[in-house]
């Protein structure tokens, strides 16, 4: 009995010794995430890992782990298959935060899911990064938490309105032809809002509704409104649908630009010739031109790979040869983010991490990264590209040019005879 | 400005009006003849959607000559799916025939998926354009709506002129007194089950020549709630009524966008869907069995 006593004051004056010691830096920083590898969000969600695996990759091995305490820690990252599903991104989040014991969530792809998931996080104060839901709203609910690497929906068009501004001050009629949802809606309603600004007149603003089969009354009165150029879309479904019903019925413009659909290649494999002269404006493309020399020029803190290295890295963690897109390389950049403000906070508590990711502004290979108080980002400037003879060429702005911009755009009938966009 | 949109989108609605219309015989033929509601339709166009797409892209077959090739499989799928399933539940209640059409339906979907991905994909068989003035028509679209007619006539033709047209015809009149009359009940049901399939999946050809992009194992959602509106509107049991229904669809979706148009604030598309509905459901009050079909 009195063994047994000693033994048990023995543990208990260990477990307060332990308890006063001072605190160590972790074995690790724990990254969990609720990732879209099924569903209808397969594709961006199988990009999104690829693209956080490879910048875990980089920070461990080439940048030997994140600073914290006087020590180099490793990242570690968890993550599950949402099945892009409401209900699975809440239970998952509950998982990763008690049983996995995450330091930070990174958001499922897509603002319905990401909104989804942030009254979760936020009821528990955990840091929830957000890299593919790009809806405003996100950062208008009061949330302290959520920050976000992609660029806002209302900014989407700013570039296509800024270079046509540019380049053809006579252009003044904009037609907005988009999807009734409310990504749409919100990228549509900054589009108008800086088209006032830079003096442009609305002559035809309307929506369609998901899944629409039949496009053709509302072009047929969209092109009785004679607009200078189109900004419209919502999905990738109904884009190219847009793209089809505007060649069938020779709606010609000098610019076209479509959310979403226009960026990916299944868009120019179904369309081919009609894709031609087609833009879209796109988070990021394989050729722009960020590096540790164009962070040096604008006065701010490089970190993280080069292109070519992201590149790399992620081809290696997807395990083939697949090329990231805009969903990795911000899911990734988001990686970046996380690591650089937790040595700024020199902890992984939330509060202080969020601190430090407000103050925070950097360059990495996905651009500018620089949120306001409510976590909206505010430093990454999107870009505008082209298909030009088969090919993505970004064409706005000149600081990420890979090619000048074809404008006006060939008309249908040019392109059905062989014309290319070509500047 | 207003007649000349309103004119253009008429004739454009007239024309997608008949290839919906022949979307939806296949699904009439069925519910008048075993009256079972294939809740499956829209899966059974998009097959035919990608039997097109794969002949085009992988084979460079003309879109034209995957309508038989179309016709042929669906045949095939009508009878596997008749004799493996609808048959065991032809007498069964209502819920069950129901459950298993959702069921096929949904197996298609994933069975495509699994050897097509579930990417949106689409081709490009371009043939030229005809400029009506108040329209422009790509022949493509003309050719997908005399398709369309042809067939329907083809149908008609069969159906009055020959024995097995006869026979169905009797079953969906009265089939006990067609069974008393000698007519094989079960080989009329079978016939029924392939044919309505059969015309579904050459629909999908037809659609994919009107609209050939969006093609995706999920797209027949939108197509079998079309299909049960305008069956309705023609007759749930009749296919020629169904097809009737499609031009009315057509014209009624195409022409009152024009219209909702000149109502100030309002999102024209939103309303020419709650039209199509409103005129559903005042058919269904006060003519349930369809304008087409007698009393």
């Amino acid at each position: 009995m009195k063994k047994t006593a000693i033994i048990a004051l023995g543990f208990f004056l260990l477990a307060f010794v332990a308890g006063q010691a001072p605190a160590q830096a972790a074995d690790s920083i724990d990254i969990g995430h609720p990732a879209c590898l099924s569903g209808k969000y397969a594709k961006a969600g199988e990009q999104a890992v690829g693209g956080i695996k490879a910048c875990v990759d980089w920070v461990n091995n080439e940048y030997g782990g994140v600073s914290l305490k006087g020590k180099k820690v490793p990242l570690k990252y968890t993550y599950y298959d949402c099945e892009s599903n409401k209900e699975s991104v809440t239970s998952l989040i509950g998982r990763l935060v008690t049983v996995d014991k995450v330091d930070v969530v990174f958001a499922p792809y897509s603002s319905g899911l990401t909104l989804r998931g942030a009254p979760v996080t936020e009821a528990r104060g955990m840091l929830y990064m957000d890299h593919g839901g790009a809806n405003n709203k996100i950062f208008q609910q009061g949330f302290r938490y959520v920050v976000q690497t992609i660029g806002p929906a209302s900014s989407y068009h700013r570039g296509t309105l800024d270079m046509i501004h540019k380049i053809d001050p006579k252009a003044k009629r904009v037609a907005l032809a988009y999807e009734d949802s409310e990504f749409a809606k919100m990228v549509m309603e900054g589009a108008e809002e800086h088209a006032k600004e830079l003096g442009f007149e609305i002559v035809f603003k309307r929506t369609y509704p998901k899944g629409v089969t039949d496009m053709t009354p509302l072009l047929s009165a969209m092109k009785a409104s004679r607009p200078d150029f189109v900004l419209g879309g919502g999905h990738f479904e109904d884009g190219q649908l847009f793209n089809r019903q505007m060649a069938d019925l020779d709606i010609d413009t000098n610019a076209f630009s479509l959310i979403a659909a226009a960026t990916l290649p299944a868009f120019y494999d179904a369309l081919e010739y009609m894709a031609e002269g087609v833009m879209g404006p796109s988070h990021w493309e394989y050729g722009v031109k960020y590096s540790e020399q164009a962070a040096k020029s604008a006065g701010t803190t490089w970190i993280g790979p080069s292109q070519d290295e992201f590149v790399a890295l992620f081809k290696k963690a997807a395990g083939k040869d697949m090329v990231p897109d805009y969903h990795a390389a911000e899911a990734g950049a988001q990686v970046l983010a996380y690591a650089l403000a937790v040595e700024k906070a020199g902890s992984v508590a939330s509060d202080k991490v969020r601190k430090a990711l407000g103050d925070l502004q950097f360059m990495s290979f996905y651009g500018g990264w620089d949120v306001d108080d409510s976590g909206l980002q505010i430093g990454h400037t999107m870009v505008d590209v082209q298909w030009q003879d088969g090919e993505r060429i970004i064409v706005w702005p000149e600081s990420a040019q890979t090619g000048k911009v074809c404008y006006p755009m060939p008309t249908f009938a040019e392109k059905a005879k062989g014309k290319v966009a070509v500047p | 400005m207003v007649f000349e949109q309103l004119t253009g989108n008429l004739f454009q609605g007239l024309v997608l009006g008949a290839v919906y219309g022949m979307a939806t015989m296949g699904l009439s033929l069925i519910f008048g003849v075993l009256k079972v509601v294939n809740v499956g339709h829209g899966a059974f166009v998009m097959v035919g959607a990608f039997i097109t797409f794969w002949l085009f892209s992988a084979l460079g077959v003309n879109p034209i000559f995957a309508i038989p090739v179309a016709f042929v499989i669906g045949l095939g799928l009508g009878l596997f799916f008749y004799y493996t399933v609808i048959q065991r539940l032809i007498k069964a209640p209502e819920l069950a025939t129901l459950l298993a059409t959702f069921s096929i339906g949904v197996l298609l979907q994933e069975v495509v998926k699994l050897i097509f991905g579930s990417e949106f994909r689409g081709y490009n068989w371009t043939v030229g354009k005809i400029d009506l003035g108040l329209t422009v028509l790509p022949v493509s679209k003309l050719l997908a709506s005399l398709g369309s007619v042809g067939i329907a006539v083809l149908l008609y033709i069969w159906f009055n002129r020959t024995r097995a047209g006869s026979a169905m015809r009797s079953v969906v009149e009265d089939s006990e007194g067609a069974r008393v009359c000698g007519v094989n009940v079960g080989a009329a049901y079978a016939w029924s089950f392939a044919l309505g399939i059969g015309l579904t999946v050459t629909s999908g050809v037809l659609l994919t020549m009107f609209i050939p992009v969006g093609i995706n194992p999920y797209m027949g959602g939108g197509y079998t709630l079309k299909a049960f509106v305008i069956a309705v509107l023609g007759g749930l049991s009749s296919p020629y009524g169904a097809f009737f229904g499609g031009l009315v669809f057509g014209l009624i979706e195409n022409g009152s966008y024009t219209l909702f148009a000149l109502l100030p604030g309002v999102e024209p598309f939103a309303l020419t869907r709650f039209l199509s509905f409103l005129i559903l459901l005042i058919i269904l009050l006060i003519r349930p069995t369809g304008l087409l079909t007698r009393k």
